[in-house]
């Protein structure tokens, strides 16, 4: 098994995990500090968007719920969370697939990944888009709208929309390079 | 060169949204990460997703610990359903081998109450079912009757007697229609009607001439007072404005400005009429008329009118079918009627004769 990639430091997330058991609406830090590599995680693993929203609701209120026994033992929150995730996706193959037992190396594959940390950083990283740019991106990925839709949208020519598009693609491909860099 | 690499991506992108594997020279490994960096854009989350689930958990966060366990299934899921696309049905409609009673928020109290009010509901109803089965022979031979106050053109007691009479109608196709006759006045400035003149160049009361201190009943509609049918609205067949088959303005059979048969106003003489000094006869026996067995069995329903004379003694007198009813009814109003006891009408202090009508409503419950 791999280990996340830290972009907190761990006394940070510490306090953030203690602030949430004393108070649970303190949860909401750990919730925005980890939904895009929950979510990464998942939808790699299920068929559509929807099921992917599904299981990433379900893997946070578990995770609100069982939040009292937690127990830091040096292990990263994102961990337990993609823990929580591996099992509910597992639960759904093997109802899915008429109770079939999922062997345990099956379950470990689909751990923590490189992958999902790169996934996850880019929904941050298109979050940081500029504005066209960004709404190009969520119209034509997100809502799977045409060039020409947009184009009528933001009463521009479909040439300059296919541009903003490249443009952004190009940028988010050189920032999730330099990252890793 | 740039262009055709847009263009490129563009056409992968398209593939890429449709499903279908897209084509692309390894050439241009630019390219092709570029690619495969639209293929994990296609999994971002909806942008209201993060915020809904957000808002969710705070909910969540502000339960009780025992209901933020029940929160996950109960309220999280449907909440969620809201966010998928319609074409999901899987979290909007239990699944077929579902352990959950429900998807949806149930409440103790909720349930008790909603339970409370069918039992309730059934009560009434097998309570009311159980009464009419034990009162089965109650309940075939239920009536109503009353004694009309419409009589015809009941006045009270005034200083001198009044005669005379009216008509009028406006050459409609009906007959006119029931209701009340306007008030007296000393002159007419507009003739009475069912159906109104909507603008008129001079609005003014409608009236009938008579007696001002002579005060009509007024029930509501316009119409003639002792007419057979209530709808549709109509003036009657006779001629010269106002309501009826008369002549004149008036409201009835006659001729003139007045109501009832008779002419040149007022209202008509011969026995007593009720008005112009004469008391009305109040009844003080009035038994129920029976159902007719036809009628009963066609459950038929309606009025029937009798005109009455009632002696200074309070009985009555030379009973007439004024309106029929049919199926039987009308003898047995006349029948019930005739065994009825009046207190008399009184001129100047003294028991009289006088002509009235008596309407009997026949009405199964």
């Amino acid at each position: 098994m791999q280990i996340l990639k830290a972009t907190e430091r761990d006394a940070d997330e510490r306090d953030l995990i203690e602030a949430a058991q004393r108070n649970p609406s303190c949860f909401t830090g750990l919730y925005e500090a980890n939904f895009d590599r929950v979510y990464a995680f998942v939808a790699r693993r299920v068929p559509n968007r929807e099921e992917a929203e599904d299981v990433t609701a379900e893997v946070f209120h578990q995770a609100l719920v069982g939040l009292a026994g937690f127990e830091w033992r040096g292990t990263r929150f994102a961990a337990w969370l993609i823990g929580i995730a591996s099992h509910l996706i597992a639960r759904r193959w093997q109802r899915a697939a008429g109770h079939v037992e999922v062997p345990p190396e099956e379950l470990e594959s689909i751990a923590v990944s490189d992958q999902t940390e790169r996934q996850a950083l880019l929904a941050q990283l298109v979050d940081r888009l500029p504005e066209d740019q960004r709404h190009v991106i969520r119209s034509r990925f997100v809502d799977q709208r045409s060039i020409r839709e947009i184009a009528q949208e933001l009463g521009r020519s479909e040439g300059a929309i296919k541009q903003l598009q490249f443009r952004a693609i190009e940028s988010l491909r050189n920032q999730i390079r330099s990252r890793h860099a | 060169m740039l262009n055709h690499e847009i263009e490129q991506l563009d056409a992968a992108i398209r593939s890429l949204i449709t499903g279908s594997t897209p084509h692309l020279s390894r050439e241009n490994p630019q390219l092709l990460s570029m690619v495969d960096l639209a293929s994990q854009l296609r999994l971002m989350p909806r942008p209201d997703f993060r915020m809904r689930l957000r808002d969710e958990l705070l909910a969540q966060a502000s339960l009780p610990p025992a209901r933020r366990r029940a929160f996950n299934s109960n309220i999280a899921l449907p909440t969620r359903a809201y966010l998928k696309s319609p074409t999901t049905h899987d979290s909007v409609l239990p699944p077929l081998f579902s352990t959950s009673p429900s998807m949806l928020p149930v409440r103790g109290s909720h349930l008790a109450l909603s339970f409370a009010l069918h039992v309730a509901a059934l009560a009434v109803v097998f309570t009311s079912g159980w009464w009419m089965v034990q009162n089965r022979a109650l309940v075939r031979t239920q009536i109503a009757s009353r004694w009309s106050g419409t009589v015809d053109y009941i006045l009270p007691a005034a200083r001198g007697e009044t005669h005379g009479g009216g008509g009028g109608g406006t050459h409609d196709k009906l007959p006119a229609s029931r209701g009340s006759a306007p008030r007296f006045s000393e002159e007419q400035l507009t003739p009475p009607a069912v159906v109104p003149n909507e603008s008129p160049k001079l609005p003014a009361e409608p009236t009938v001439v008579g007696p001002p201190e002579v005060l009509l009943p007024q029930l509501g509609q316009t119409g003639d007072p002792i007419a057979a049918i209530l709808n549709p609205p109509s003036n009657g067949t006779g001629s010269g404005g106002g309501i009826g088959s008369g002549e004149g303005g008036g409201v009835g059979v006659g001729f003139g400005p007045g109501v009832g048969d008779g002419r040149g106003g007022g209202i008509g003489g011969g026995v007593f009429r009720v008005g112009g000094g004469v008391s009305a006869p109040r009844p003080v026996f009035d038994p129920d008329p029976e159902y007719s067995e036809e009628a009963r069995k066609a459950k038929y329903q309606g009025s029937v009118m009798l005109w009455a004379i009632i002696d200074a003694e309070g009985h009555p007198r030379n009973l007439r079918i004024a309106r029929s009813l049919g199926m039987g009814l009308d003898e047995k109003a006349t029948e019930a009627v005739s065994r009825w006891r009046f207190e008399p009408a009184l001129k100047d202090g003294r028991p009289v004769a006088v002509q009235i009508s008596i309407e009997v409503v026949f009405r199964l419950y």
